[in-house]
């Protein structure tokens, strides 16, 4: 007895004098370093001279670019063609689309929606166009529009057949997976930077600027789900003597379709949120609509073009959502409209409504029905195109899409097509004048130091100030590269502290140490605070059904929503600045933290809970010694995605004055010194990387500790 | 007449099967192969010859190679060594397409877990082999119609997969090998997913078709008693070799080892076993004495009829020649062997 309980001491003793060993250690790095930066200034700033200058170089090829634009090869045969190319094809998706009347649109959603999905999602969906028409942002809407068709369009035009071949061959699928990984890393913001060098400010480079972005769900999804296609099938198909190309068509992609579906909401959601953000580089549409009162103040303007594009959002992504939830079933039978779930049934005012409804629908049926019967006779093949069976199995599109076509030439031709002024549900004033009211009243309430000013101040005083102080000038670089490395070496041991090294020296190099240092502070204290709300709220959704299900469509609501909009409600409040980059990070960012909590506590195996229950554990004790461990790993994820949503949230702040290497690369833009613009990207973009690698190894350490697969 | 033949057949899984297979210890068990070299011999020298127009079983505990062996005759996975030869045809020296017009013709399989096509009708499941073939919308419907009401399932044909029953979706997965028309249909423990009531309908059913179909069929389970309801003829393998082969009877009544006799020992005995089986042969010619029966009476039909007897019965054969004779001890002998 004795001797075992000496035999287990003995790790125990060890384990907590290695802690001490390394306790001593990093205290005794850091009082080195500290000391030595006093004596060797080099160590304590980071010196100017070591700066690359790379954005002389960068300025230097950015004039090589304009003089050489319609002489060097490159352009003449590359990029001019690609650009011609994309410009046509926007050029006619937009004309197509600002050419059929409002009224059209609006109906042509309605139908496809209540095919897909039934009268609900429609009346939503339509109801999102309709008040885009209300706000008087109609053409902006369907500018946006043919910018996000497009560029969905090239996307997965690229992405899908992409995604395929990486399925089909192991090599191509090892090649593009860290491209992809490291392409999911990067804010968006800084897809913006590069394409201006080669393509200049214009649509086009916003376009591909978003294909780029947006791609790489598109790639992944595909090839996931043809990679998940059970063996079973894939022997089946193979035992009957199927081609590699019939099991690819007859076999894998239908069944890899939801998957690729899936993969077609994320590409659009991404492309929604950079197609707004590349108003700045004159994409022109919402953004543009947003940019610009941002920066006249016009705050209710800018609010009703944010709400534009969260409708937008939301009519995108319930449209392409519904898409992946369409099941089999083998009957299709038309059951009439049903507005509302079974539950109300018996309702009287329900039953009326839908029998309304429902009368309105079998006259519509019975008009195409009789549509059909007329034109059928026309056609007397037996198989194929066109013919009868044809025809007849194709009715249900074919008839919408011809009524559609003539009452859109009609409305052409009466020239009712644009959004009529008279419908026009002006927001903005109201706004402006609560902006104002609350600019005067809630400031400073009465006085009494609680308010929105006192708030700001507050933070920036006695937060903000402080820490970045604390960061450049009073912590020596070499102390906050020490403490990266150390941690990386923690994480992922010496191969990833080497890389950490590396890439955080550069960001010195390139001459953004003390920007980057000013964007690391406010990243760190909007990670804290969403951890501080998002933690508890996911281990309260955790253990309550209710406060789940109230929580789950605020949550979604948020994921909707693209990240620039976020800022103008904000700043609403707030004003300009880096505070209210904070409070739009803590808003946009909070979500996954609350999420993986959540299904991390609720992923506990059953019976570790009954087990802990059996042995007389305290709600606390379960919580502290059973959920959290096991769903540790889950909120380690949880973390490394919010820390990356806040850093891209503090970054795209930066238009709206957050300083830091947001607002750097925002001023490379407005001073034409595109060299210091890709600098800052860079910054970004390396910093992204650091934070991204070792928050992820923390993950995966804390799922291998935990032996728990995430 | 035979119709399949396979020829010194292994199948070893690993980095390097070919250099395992040269340098194989013929003694060693697969386990001290695993240990030495890494290797998974799964299919251990098997040679074979199946007729046309038999059942033929392959019977096994799971992990000795049956579902191996069955899909190295159509290489589904390709031999390390050996030949199959299908009709004259070599299949391992086939090309790639030789090979895929064999498997759309003359070879189709049914699986155990059904493998049938989530995402397709039951009637497009049925007529997959025959769009796979090229064969026109209009005719292979009809086909899959037809043999959709040869495995009583006619009123399904729209409806998808998983609104089935187990029992339904391999009656699916059944009709789907038979649309083909195929001489040979390799069917990987196809009834093991089933409950047993379902199962020995479905069994039944197989015997039924098979008695105007004459498909060459390879049955592979690792239920004893459903290989001698089904086998003419059982192949019983163990750590990928076969360790014996016969019919039913012959395996029942001979066990070569204890690893077979495990498998006998919860047979009804007294109805596999004949009375050719148990007879002491007689030589030459020989004048029936006491009663006759038919040489393939079984057990169970012999006890009422030595009882009734003098105590001797003579066994003939189809002719009437006596090949054998019976006495009191020696049917209850074999009778108490069976409990």
């Amino acid at each position: 007895m004795a001797q075992a309980s000496a035999a287990g001491q003995v790790p125990e003793q060890r384990r907590d004098r290695k802690i001490f060993v390394w306790i001593a250690f990093v205290g005794a790095a850091v009082a080195l370093l500290l000391l030595a930066s006093q004596a060797i200034s080099a160590l304590d700033t980071f010196s100017e001279s070591w700066n690359l200058g790379l954005h002389e170089e960068l300025n230097e090829l950015k004039r090589w670019v304009v003089v050489n634009r319609n002489s060097h090869p490159l352009f003449v045969f590359f990029f001019e063609p690609l650009s011609s190319f994309i410009d046509f094809f926007l050029r006619r998706v937009e004309a197509f689309i600002l050419w059929v009347p409002w009224l059209i649109v609006v109906l042509a959603v309605f139908l496809f929606a209540e095919r897909l999905r039934g009268l609900a999602l429609a009346l939503i969906v339509t109801a999102c166009l309709f008040f885009m028409g209300l706000f008087g942002l109609w053409e902006e809407s369907m500018q946006t529009l043919a910018l996000m068709v497009t560029a969905v369009l090239f996307a997965l035009a690229v992405g899908i057949p992409l995604g395929i071949w990486s399925a089909q061959n192991d090599r191509v699928e090892q090649f593009l997976r860290p491209i992809l990984d490291a392409m999911q890393t990067m804010p968006a913001f800084v897809y913006l930077i590069p394409v201006l060098l080669f393509f200049g400010v214009a649509r086009v480079p916003s376009i591909i600027a978003t294909v780029i972005y947006a791609i790489p769900p598109a790639i992944r999804m595909t090839s996931l789900g043809l990679r998940s296609v059970s063996e079973d099938v894939l022997e089946a198909a193979t035992a009957f003597g199927a081609t590699d190309r019939q099991i690819l068509r007859q076999v894998k992609l239908p069944l890899a379709m939801p998957m690729i579906t899936v993969g077609i909401n994320q590409t659009i959601m991404m492309a929604l949120s950079i197609v707004v953000i590349a108003a700045l580089i004159g994409a022109g549409g919402l953004g543009d609509v947003v940019l610009k009162s941002l920066r006249r103040l016009q705050v209710g303007q800018a609010l009703e073009a944010g709400l534009a594009i969260v409708l937008m959002a939301i009519l995108l992504d319930r449209l392409s959502a519904a898409l992946v939830q369409g099941e089999r079933y083998s009957q299709p039978q038309y059951q009439g409209f049903r507005l509302f779930s079974e539950k109300q049934r018996g309702n009287r005012v329900v039953e009326w409504i839908e029998r309304r409804i429902n009368r309105l629908y079998v006259l519509f049926r019975a008009a195409s029905d009789w549509l059909t019967e007329r034109v059928r006779p026309a056609f007397r093949r037996k198989e194929g195109f066109l013919s009868d069976r044809w025809l007849n199995n194709h009715a249900h599109w074919l008839i919408p899409v011809l009524v559609l076509t003539v009452l859109a030439i009609l409305l052409r031709l009466v020239g009712m097509h644009s959004f009529s002024n008279l419908l026009r549900l002006d927001i903005s004033q109201p706004v402006d004048s609560l902006v104002q009211w609350m600019q005067v009243n809630l400031y400073n309430i009465g006085d009494s130091g609680i308010g929105t000013g006192p708030l700001r101040d507050f933070l920036i005083i006695y937060v903000f100030q402080p820490l970045e102080a604390f960061l450049t000038e009073q912590l020596p670089w070499t102390v906050v590269l020490f403490v990266f490395v150390f941690i990386a070496y923690l994480a992922g041991g010496w191969r990833l502290a080497l890389s950490i090294f590396v890439l955080t020296v550069l960001i010195g190099l390139l001459g953004m140490w003390s920007f980057a240092m000013d964007t690391l502070g406010q990243t760190l204290v909007a990670v804290v605070i969403c951890l501080v709300i998002g933690i508890p709220l996911g281990i309260w959704a955790a253990h309550n059904d209710r406060v789940d299900q109230a929580i789950r469509p605020i949550l979604d609501f948020l994921q909707t929503i693209p990240i620039f909009v976020y800022l103008v409600p904000v700043i609403m409040l707030l004003g300009t600045g880096s505070v209210a980059g904070l409070i739009a990070a803590i808003l946009y960012a909070v979500v996954p933290v609350v999420r993986l909590t959540n299904s991390g506590i609720r992923g506990v195996d059953k019976s570790c809970l009954e087990s802990a229950e059996s042995f007389g554990c305290t709600r606390w004790q379960t919580l502290t010694t059973v959920e959290l461990p096991l769903a540790f790993p889950s909120i380690m994820l949880g973390i490394n995605q919010t820390t990356m949503m806040v850093l891209a949230m503090v970054i795209i702040a930066g238009l709206v004055g957050a300083t830091g290497l947001g607002l750097e690369v925002y001023q490379g833009f407005a001073n034409d010194n595109l060299g210091r613009s890709v600098e800052a990207g860079l910054a970004i973009v390396l910093m992204a990387i650091v934070i991204d690698r070792i928050t992820q190894q923390l993950a995966a350490k804390a799922a291998a500790a935990a032996n728990v697969e995430v | 007449m035979s119709k399949v033949k396979l020829h010194n057949i292994w199948k070893i899984f690993g980095p390097n099967p070919k250099y395992v297979l040269e340098s194989i210890d013929p003694e060693a068990t697969p386990s001290e192969i695993m240990a030495e070299t890494g290797h998974v011999v799964a299919v251990r020298d098997v040679t074979l010859d199946i007729g046309k127009g038999e059942i033929f079983v392959v019977m096994g505990l799971s992990g000795s190679g049956k579902s191996t062996l069955v899909r190295c005759l159509s290489r589904l996975i390709e031999p390390t060594s050996g030949q199959v030869i299908i009709d004259d045809a070599d299949v391992t020296a086939m090309d790639e397409a030789e090979l895929r017009n064999l498997r759309r013709h003359t070879v189709s399989m049914v699986f155990q877990r059904f493998g049938l096509f989530p995402h397709r009708r039951i009637i497009d499941n049925v007529g997959y082999g025959l769009e796979v073939q090229g064969v026109k919308a209009r005719d292979r419907r009809t086909k899959a119609h037809d043999m959709l009401g040869l495995v009583g399932l006619r009123g399904w044909e729209n409806h998808y997969p998983h609104e089935l029953s187990g029992g339904m979706q391999q009656r699916v997965g059944l009709a789907r090998a038979l649309a083909v028309d195929p001489e040979i249909m390799l069917c990987d423990e196809p009834f093991s997913a089933l409950d047993p009531l379902i199962r020995r309908d479905m069994q039944d059913e197989l015997l039924n078709l098979q008695q105007s179909l004459h498909k060459t069929i390879i049955f592979i389970t690792h239920d004893f008693l459903e290989a001698i309801k089904l086998g003419e003829r059982i192949a019983i393998m163990k750590d990928g070799e076969i360790v014996q082969i016969g019919t039913a009877q012959q395996i029942v009544a001979h066990p070569v080892d204890d690893y077979v006799l495990k498998f006998t020992e919860d047979v009804p005995r007294a109805k596999v076993l004949t009375a050719e089986t148990i007879m002491n042969p007689v030589e030459g010619q020989a004048r029936p004495s006491g009663d006759t029966v038919p040489f393939d009476t079984t057990l169970e039909k012999l006890i009422p009829r030595i009882s009734a007897s003098n105590g001797l019965l003579s066994v003939v054969d189809e002719q009437g020649t006596v090949i054998g004779v019976l006495d009191r001890q020696t049917v209850l002998v074999a009778l108490g062997e069976a409990t």
